[in-house]
């Protein structure tokens, strides 16, 4: 009990190892020499300088009504306020699907709980109001129930895969389901959509549609048949070649004009194809990457087990090569969302023009940093989470290690 | 709404045309709006080329510098850029411009009570104006001199690192070159009469009574708020590629360094960037023309840039398909131009070593 052990056995550490640790840690990692102690003091006044300047604006000069008041217009924009039942069940499926997919890849640390648990404060201090409030009650225990399911299969070998395939169908599935849950059956029309919905679906849409699109554009790109090759090589470079910016502008300033009168549609419906080609593009560069990087062997392994070019191509080749570029896939997804704002220079109201619009009004004139900061905070939380999600698909898969 | 015709009228002879547009941000030119269309495209092309440049420069040094300190021993350092890092890559960029624009820039004061820092920055919100030097008369003699000084050095230098390989002693090559060349310019600076001189902004009251600011270099809240967000965002990526090299190299290359008794600094320079740079280069130039595309978005603070300049034609006049084609031309000459530097750059840093 008295003598210190060296074998660290439980009741005899009579040291104080949590203080004498902290102190060999600051030692090591902040002061070991002149150079280092100043780089610590820089950055301790660097970091309450930002800590301070952040606490006293969220919490004493900010004037959140801004958000309080707008919350429909930074939401929804201009979305009809009695379809507004349309947006719940893909919001459940959604807040449902990312729990599975979140308790399944989590070792369950304490650090999971605590990202929910900032989560959910957040979804409950800013978006639920009145009856809104049941039914985003309604999403966060979907979430929950979906990570606890995910968390309890990782002890049950047998439901575990069962469990991933539920989650990868219905990742796919919720797509479509988004898309004519909103706009079929007496929905409504896409130059209706708004605010952080219209993000959303744009993104959803985008990728959705670039993906497939993107995969059969590097598999032509990669076909031997020249005109075909030449063809893809030539939509994905000028593609790549100006901003997204531009490409809206043409899709607001020039499709109109080729397009003849009877499929005239809404700007909005152009700018969605032209984002959809654009993330084809840039989708098709990565699965290029992916299937140089699949050995030859595979494929004349798969030919010599008298497999058509076909079944080699889709069953042999494109499962390795997608595989190989996921974090690369996911990177494109996030940049695709935060791309979405773009619409809100082409005059959208999406929830960057949704904020703009609320801080034009006469009575919050002066409130720009609450509205910019909040909207900044709901893009950055999204794409912070997926690529977290990102890094724990990765290890799950193995890749980057042999 | 435009006349579809007039959209698909194609010829460039429009740009012949008066603009009928006056801009805010004008560099080195004095565009009015009787010019021509195709001066006012000049001008734009102007502006997009300023913030690519200065904010390349710019990026390179912050994401270097952040990349370096997320792998510093010293975990508050390391810690502090990950935050950054992590914070600025997940949000848009858009997002970031606007909130540069209108939470930081425009917030600035109207320019008679303008910020006043030690009588050589005035800060407002219609101008930041910094200390910059002027050319006179004498500048271009100075230039030729300042051009023999340059070759000098180099020609200096790479005769002293010839002895070096052959003598296996530092010379300090780099250090007398560059000598050389202060030495000539500060000398040939006296004896061609002081070709510079400083320019300080100062705070005038015209005869009307409105306070107004001359002289010094004059930056518009527009091309500050799109530059920073710019270098702050692009920063980020340039930070997580420059970590990625260090990492991908062996610890067997840090610790041979200690071993031989080089500083930090030292094997930082000397051993582990010049061999990260090889994995660095190829995505470095990737971010280059991101940024570059990405210049595009200072249309949406009206920052006088290409597409602004383009979008403001189409809406006077349309032909959109030509204002669009000499659009995407831009920014492939553009990407075509750095493309070019970074690979002969890149072939240059991978024969070094091999």
């Amino acid at each position: 009990m008295n003598a210190p052990n060296a074998l660290g056995v439980r009741g005899t550490r009579t040291v104080t190892p949590v203080s004498y640790r902290a102190r060999r840690w600051a030692r090591t990692q902040l002061f070991s020499s002149p150079a280092n102690t100043a780089l610590t003091v820089v950055a301790v006044t660097l970091l309450a300088f930002v800590l301070y300047t952040m606490l006293k604006f969220v919490f004493v000069d900010a004037d959140w009504t801004i958000i309080n008041i707008n919350r429909r217009l930074i939401f929804l924009g201009r979305f009809p306020q009695s379809e507004e039942w349309r947006v719940w069940p893909p919001m459940w499926l959604a807040m449902g699907l990312g729990g599975l997919s979140y308790g399944l890849l989590s070792r369950g640390s304490l650090r999971d709980l605590v990202w929910l648990a900032a989560a959910v404060v957040f979804i409950l201090g800013f978006l639920a109001h009145g009856m809104n409030g049941l039914l985003f009650g309604g999403a966060v225990m979907f979430s929950i129930a979906g990570y606890g399911a995910g968390r309890m299969a990782g002890n049950r070998p047998q439901l575990r895969p069962r469990l991933g395939t539920v989650a990868i169908v219905g990742w796919l599935l919720i797509i479509p389901f988004t898309v004519i849950l909103i706009s079929a059956f007496g929905g409504v029309k896409p130059a209706l959509w708004g605010g952080l919905l219209l993000n959303v679906l744009l993104a959803v849409i985008g990728i959705g549609v670039g993906l497939p699109l993107g995969i059969l554009l590097a598999l032509s790109r990669a076909s031997s048949l020249p005109v075909l090759k030449g063809v893809s090589t030539a939509i994905i470079e000028v593609t790549r070649g100006g901003p997204l910016i531009a490409w809206l502008f043409i899709a607001r300033f020039v499709l109109p004009a080729f397009i003849p009168d009877a499929l005239q549609t809404d700007v909005i419906v152009n700018a969605m194809i032209i984002v959809s080609l654009f993330t084809a593009a840039y989708v098709a560069e990565i699965v290029r990457g992916g299937l140089q990087s699949i050995d030859k062997g595979q494929v004349e392994a798969a030919h010599a087990l008298g497999m058509g070019a076909f079944h080699v191509t889709f069953f042999i080749v494109l499962p390795q090569a997608i595989r190989a570029v996921i974090p690369a896939l996911v990177s494109q997804m996030i940049a695709l969302w935060k791309d979405t704002t773009l619409f809100a220079v082409l005059g959208f109201t999406d929830a960057l023009g949704g904020a703009q619009a609320a801080y034009s009004q006469s009575e919050f004139i002066g409130r720009q940093k609450e509205a910019l900061l909040f909207i900044a905070l709901l893009f950055w939380s999204v794409s912070f989470g997926m690529s977290r999600l990102s890094q724990r698909v990765e290890k799950a898969l193995g890749l980057g290690e042999r | 709404m435009i006349d579809r015709a007039l959209d698909l009228e194609l010829g460039f002879g429009f740009l012949s045309g008066p603009g009928g547009f006056n801009f805010s941000n004008q560099w080195l030119t004095g565009y009015d709006s009787n010019d021509s269309r195709l001066g006012a495209y000049g001008v734009g092309i102007l502006n997009t080329v300023r913030l690519v440049l200065i904010g390349i420069v710019l990026t390179t040094i912050l994401g270097v510098f952040a990349g370096v300190a997320r792998l510093s021993d010293n975990w508050l350092v390391s810690r502090l850029a990950t935050l950054y890092v992590e914070t600025i890559r997940n949000t848009p960029l858009l997002i970031q411009i606007v909130i540069w624009y209108t939470v930081v820039f425009l917030q600035l004061p109207k320019i008679a009570d303008a910020v006043n820092i030690l009588d050589v920055f005035y800060l407002s919100n219609r101008a930041l104006a910094l200390p910059s030097l002027a050319a006179n008369g004498a500048f271009g003699l100075w230039a030729i001199f300042l051009a023999i000084g340059a070759v000098a050095a180099f020609i200096l230098r790479k005769w002293l690192l010839r002895r070096e390989e052959r003598d296996g002693e530092s010379l300090h090559a780099t250090t007398w070159g560059l000598a050389l060349f202060v030495v000539l310019a500060v000398v040939t600076f006296i004896a061609t009469g002081t070709p510079l001189e400083p320019n300080t902004p100062s705070l005038h009251v015209t005869d009307v009574g409105i306070r107004n600011i001359t002289g010094g270099l004059q930056v518009s809240p527009e091309f500050a708020a799109v530059l920073i967000g710019l270098v702050i965002y692009t920063g980020a990526f340039i930070a997580e590629i420059v970590r990625g090299g260090i990492q991908a190299l062996p610890r067997g290359q840090d610790e041979a360094a200690t071993a031989l008794g080089l500083s930090g600094y030292q094997r930082m320079t000397l051993i582990i960037l010049p061999q990260a740079l090889r994995i660095i280069i190829p995505p470095l130039t990737n971010q280059y023309l991101n940024l570059t595309k990405n210049s595009s978005l200072a249309v949406a603070i009206a920052y006088p840039e290409i597409i602004w300049v383009g979008t403001t034609i189409v809406n006077n006049i349309g032909r959109a398909v030509p204002v669009f084609l000499m659009i995407f031309a831009t920014y492939l000459a553009l990407s075509l131009a750095i493309s070019v530097v970074m690979n002969s750059f890149n072939r240059r840093v991978q024969l070094a070593g091999r």
